[in-house]
């Protein structure tokens, strides 16, 4: 639909004096119509007085400071119709004056309240429109338009009479003529001409309401002595039948028909406005169509804005559900009270459903894959029974291909605030769930080989974590050698020669298990886990390392600690990298201040804390922030990834690391796990 | 198969360890004391008990290469084998510069072990001894006087009476009489004796008289 500014630009520029022209010419034919449809026994004076409507038209759709021309240029034809009916001058000009007058009241007010088309759009608009046009415009013209007849011979005691008849034939034009053109003048874009149906539609109801009109204000007193207001009241069905049918289109123009049709009667015939004289009975006939119209007009006009309002929520629905398809998602509501349920198109393609199948809830959730058909059934049953959010994601099974999930929905309130259905949205996750299964294997593979390099840098410590057991058995066994060569009967002794090599044997073998585990890539596993004993198996792994590298250890465990879960190995890990990290950090100090202290705490919520305190060179001031950034290092040979796999496997077990400098020397690294699940 | 008196000092910080190589030590027949801790070598070691010492390199409170500066400090001459985890060559090269006598990998054999002990046992021995004379050597040079002692130095510089006499400003008889007293308090009959108990002693020969200052 273009703007008004639009068409004025189309309507104005180098056209504007054809335009004026073809304004003048229509202007001389509806004053011609006027006199042929009929005018009061004057001669003169026409019941309805449709130029002013052409002018009013033509001042809309033109800029406010071109008016004049069309003003000007309406002029001779007003001149030249007036004289046809011989008009004196003085009468001709005044009312040609308040002809304009009304015109530029009506066009003034129409642009600045109603703004723009469609002007009958909506009840708002049209209520503005019929107070404007229909009676503010025309009873403010009519105060000059009275004393037209006052110079034509009439008396200055019927002014009220005279201003009255004026007014009811400018309302008249306005309300029966002005909508159906404004509503010509909108040019939308839709398709200028209906459908061939609609076309016929509207002829029939045409045809109808003149043969109505007809029958219904026929003089057949007969009839009409007793019937009168039945009479009225015949048309009224098929103008709202074209109301209902053609919107403010169908009710302006169903004004327009009965109008002329009466008009016409009323001057040419017997009319069913007998009242007496034919200025009595014409005016009769005006006050019942200015009082027919105004409903008809908001009938029109709130049918057209409810099927507007109905078209808008359609194509925002649509558009809604097409941005959904586009961006992989299916949307559903279900109603509590009648267990409706409505989903888009694209669920069939989100669940795998053939386009035949019917779309319920039911058949949904057969799809779901049945590994997660359980928990994601029953949450989905849950929130629906409930009427509580939903956050769910699962599998579905379409042929060959593993397709993922993610519910979301809500309860929608109804008007007394009680939820009344539940509304959500299916999306489609399987790549995100890809990428984050790819980045898991690619953390897991990251922190696998940290553990190895780490391991590489501890070599020699481990290496000597073995040397020892393996040293006490060799010398034990050939201490036993020699007691049985010198014949040595003393069981005793050899039995405890044994009893220390199965010892040693077991040392060894624990090392070596420690040492798998920590070189194993595996799956993240999910085990209670002692904190204080992890400790302690970790120092038992460094033991070496602290010795060689002249660093004294002291762990502080806390009794009772409570048990938490997550995985050995990458808790160990972490242990293992925040521990290689404070003997780094103490590698230039003084061998005073060579010292860790490690304390475990139970922390409130019923997890654990564990704190490592170095009196070593602290984080790089002011870069404090970035030690958990990848591939950042205070170390020669450092990767910088040791401390964001740290966190991305405290993060993964839910819980929080941090690292600070000490007020005084050294840094402490501090992390904290949540209670175990269930 | 030890001599009288020789006792290994072993030094382990692991229990496990220390046990097993006390063991093996005793099977071989060696006298043996064990200590879990540098420390408690350290207060209670006795530098005149023959034996010798087995030290872990790598231990917690002081490790091997401390523990061997701080036995030179006290003045002990107690030959050492060092144990160790790893074959750290700079490590080794220091310690046996050091005056170790060995330096065995950790799982030590039995054979490497014992013929090390061994060894150090021959080193102790000869230190004593070495030791033994030289102390008897200084307790004799101590009795000389001053000019016996000067005509010590230029005897054993390969001069004659004469030539002593006049460096030293007398007559050839008083250096006779010094020489004969010198030889018998040093309980030598030849030169050639006294070269060698001198060259033991540490004392130098004269220099051609001019370090006796006019």
């Amino acid at each position: 639909m273009r703007s008004l500014q639009e068409r004025v630009a189309h309507f104005g520029g180098a056209n504007t004096l054809r335009n004026v022209f073809i304004v003048a010419i229509a202007y001389y034919l509806s004053a011609e119509i006027a006199f042929l449809i009929g005018t009061l026994s004057d001669k003169i004076f026409a019941p309805f007085w449709p130029p002013n409507v052409v002018l009013f038209c033509a001042l809309l759709v033109t800029p406010p400071r071109q008016w004049w021309i069309y003003v000007a240029g309406t002029l001779p034809a007003h001149v030249l119709a007036e004289l046809s009916v011989s008009m004196p001058t003085s009468q001709m000009l005044v009312a040609f004056a308040t002809n304009c007058l009304v015109a530029i009241v009506n066009a003034f007010a129409v642009r600045r309240l109603m703004v723009e088309p469609p002007w009958f759009g909506t009840i708002r608009k049209t209520i503005i429109y019929v107070l404007i046009a229909a009676f503010a415009g025309p009873a403010f013209s009519a105060l000059g338009g009275a004393f037209v007849q006052i110079l034509g011979g009439g008396s200055i005691h019927d002014y009220g009479l005279f201003w009255a008849r004026w007014y009811a034939s400018n309302a008249l034009g306005s309300l029966t003529l002005g909508p159906i053109a404004m509503i010509c003048l909108e040019r939308t874009t839709r398709p200028r001409l209906a459908p061939t149906g609609r076309a016929v539609e509207a002829a029939i109801i045409a045809a109808f309401l003149i043969g109505t009109c007809i029958i219904a204000f026929e003089d057949l007193p007969s009839i009409a002595s007793g019937y009168l207001p039945l009479l009225l009241y015949l048309p009224l069905p098929i103008i709202v039948w074209a109301a209902v049918r053609f919107g403010a289109k169908g009710a302006s123009g169903a004004i327009f028909v009965i109008s002329v049709v009466l008009i016409w009667r009323t001057l040419n015939g017997p009319s069913l406005f007998d009242i007496g004289s034919p200025e009595a009975n014409v005016f009769g006939m005006q006050l019942f169509l200015i009082g027919l119209s105004p409903p008809i007009l908001l009938l029109g006009s709130a049918i057209e804005e409810t099927r507007r309002a109905e078209r808008t929520t359609r194509e925002s629905e649509e558009r809604i559900a097409f941005a959904a398809a586009s961006s992989n998602v299916g949307l559903w509501q279900y109603e509590f009270a009648t267990g409706a349920f409505w989903a888009t198109d694209y669920c069939r393609t989100l669940f795998g459903l053939p386009p035949s199948e019917p779309l319920n809830l039911d058949r949904l959730v057969s799809r779901i894959h049945p590994n997660d058909s359980p928990t994601a059934s029953a949450a989905l049953r849950s929130a629906i029974s409930r009427a509580t959010p939903l956050d769910v994601e699962f599998r579905v099974q379409d042929g060959e291909e593993i397709r993922w999930i993610a519910v979301r929905a809500r309860p929608v309130a109804g008007d007394d605030g009680r939820p009344t259905a539940m509304s959500g949205a299916f999306g489609d996750v399987t790549s995100r769930k890809l990428a984050e299964a790819d980045a898991d294997v690619q953390r897991q593979e990251i922190a696998h080989l940290m553990r190895v390099s780490m391991l590489g840098e501890l070599s020699g410590g481990l290496a000597h974590e073995l040397t020892q057991p393996l040293t006490a058995i060799l010398s034990n066994a050939q201490a036993g050698k020699i007691l049985l060569a010198k014949g040595n009967r003393s069981l005793s002794e050899i039995g405890n020669i044994l009893d220390d090599i199965i010892a040693e044997d077991e040392r060894a073998g624990e090392v070596i298990h420690r040492l798998r585990s920590m070189l194993k890539k595996g799956e993240v596993k999910h085990e209670p886990i002692d904190m204080n004993e992890l400790i302690a198996s970790t120092l038992g792994l460094l033991h070496s390392e602290l010795i060689d590298r002249r660093m004294a250890v002291t762990f502080d465990n806390a009794p009772n600690l409570p048990a938490t879960s997550g995985d050995t190995v990458q808790l160990q890990q972490t242990l293992l990298n925040l521990l290689m990290n404070a003997m780094d950090a103490t590698e230039n100090v003084p061998p005073a201040r060579r010292t860790i202290a490690i304390s475990t705490t139970a922390t409130d919520d019923g997890g654990v804390q564990v704190h490592i305190y170095d009196r070593g060179s602290g984080l790089p001031p002011a870069r404090e922030h970035e030690v958990f950034q990848p591939f950042f290092t205070t170390k020669k040979r450092g990767l910088g990834l040791g401390l964001s796999i740290c966190t991305s496997i405290i993060k993964l077990h839910g819980g929080t690391l941090s690292l600070q400098n000490n007020v005084r020397e050294g840094a402490s690294a501090v992390f904290r796990l949540p209670p175990p699940l269930d | 198969m030890g001599e009288a008196g020789f006792t290994t000092y072993l030094v382990d910080d692991d229990p496990a360890v220390l046990r097993s190589i006390t063991r093996l030590l005793k099977a071989g027949g060696y006298k043996t004391k064990s200590f879990s801790s540098p420390q408690k070598f350290l207060s209670a070691h006795d530098p005149s008990v023959p034996g010798c010492a087995i030290i872990d390199l790598v231990m917690a409170e002081l490790d091997g290469l401390r523990l061997q500066e701080a036995l030179a400090k006290s003045g002990s001459q107690r030959p050492i084998i060092f144990l160790t985890g790893r074959g750290d060559v700079s490590t080794s090269v220091r310690a046996m510069k050091a005056g170790a006598v060995d330096f065995l990998t950790k799982p030590v054999k039995r054979d490497a072990l014992f013929s090390a002990v061994v060894h150090a046992a021959e080193l102790d021995a000869a230190s004593r001894q070495k030791r033994q004379e030289s102390k008897s050597i200084d307790e004799r040079l101590a009795t000389l006087t001053h000019r016996e002692r000067e005509v010590l130095e230029h005897v054993i510089a390969g001069r004659l009476n004469k030539q002593i006499a006049a460096s030293l400003g007398t007559v050839e008889k008083t250096i006779k009489v010094h020489r004969g007293r010198m030889m018998a308090k040093l309980g030598v009959r030849s030169v050639a004796e006294l070269v060698r108990l001198a060259d033991r002693g540490g004392i130098l020969p004269a220099r051609n008289g001019q370090s006796f200052p006019l």
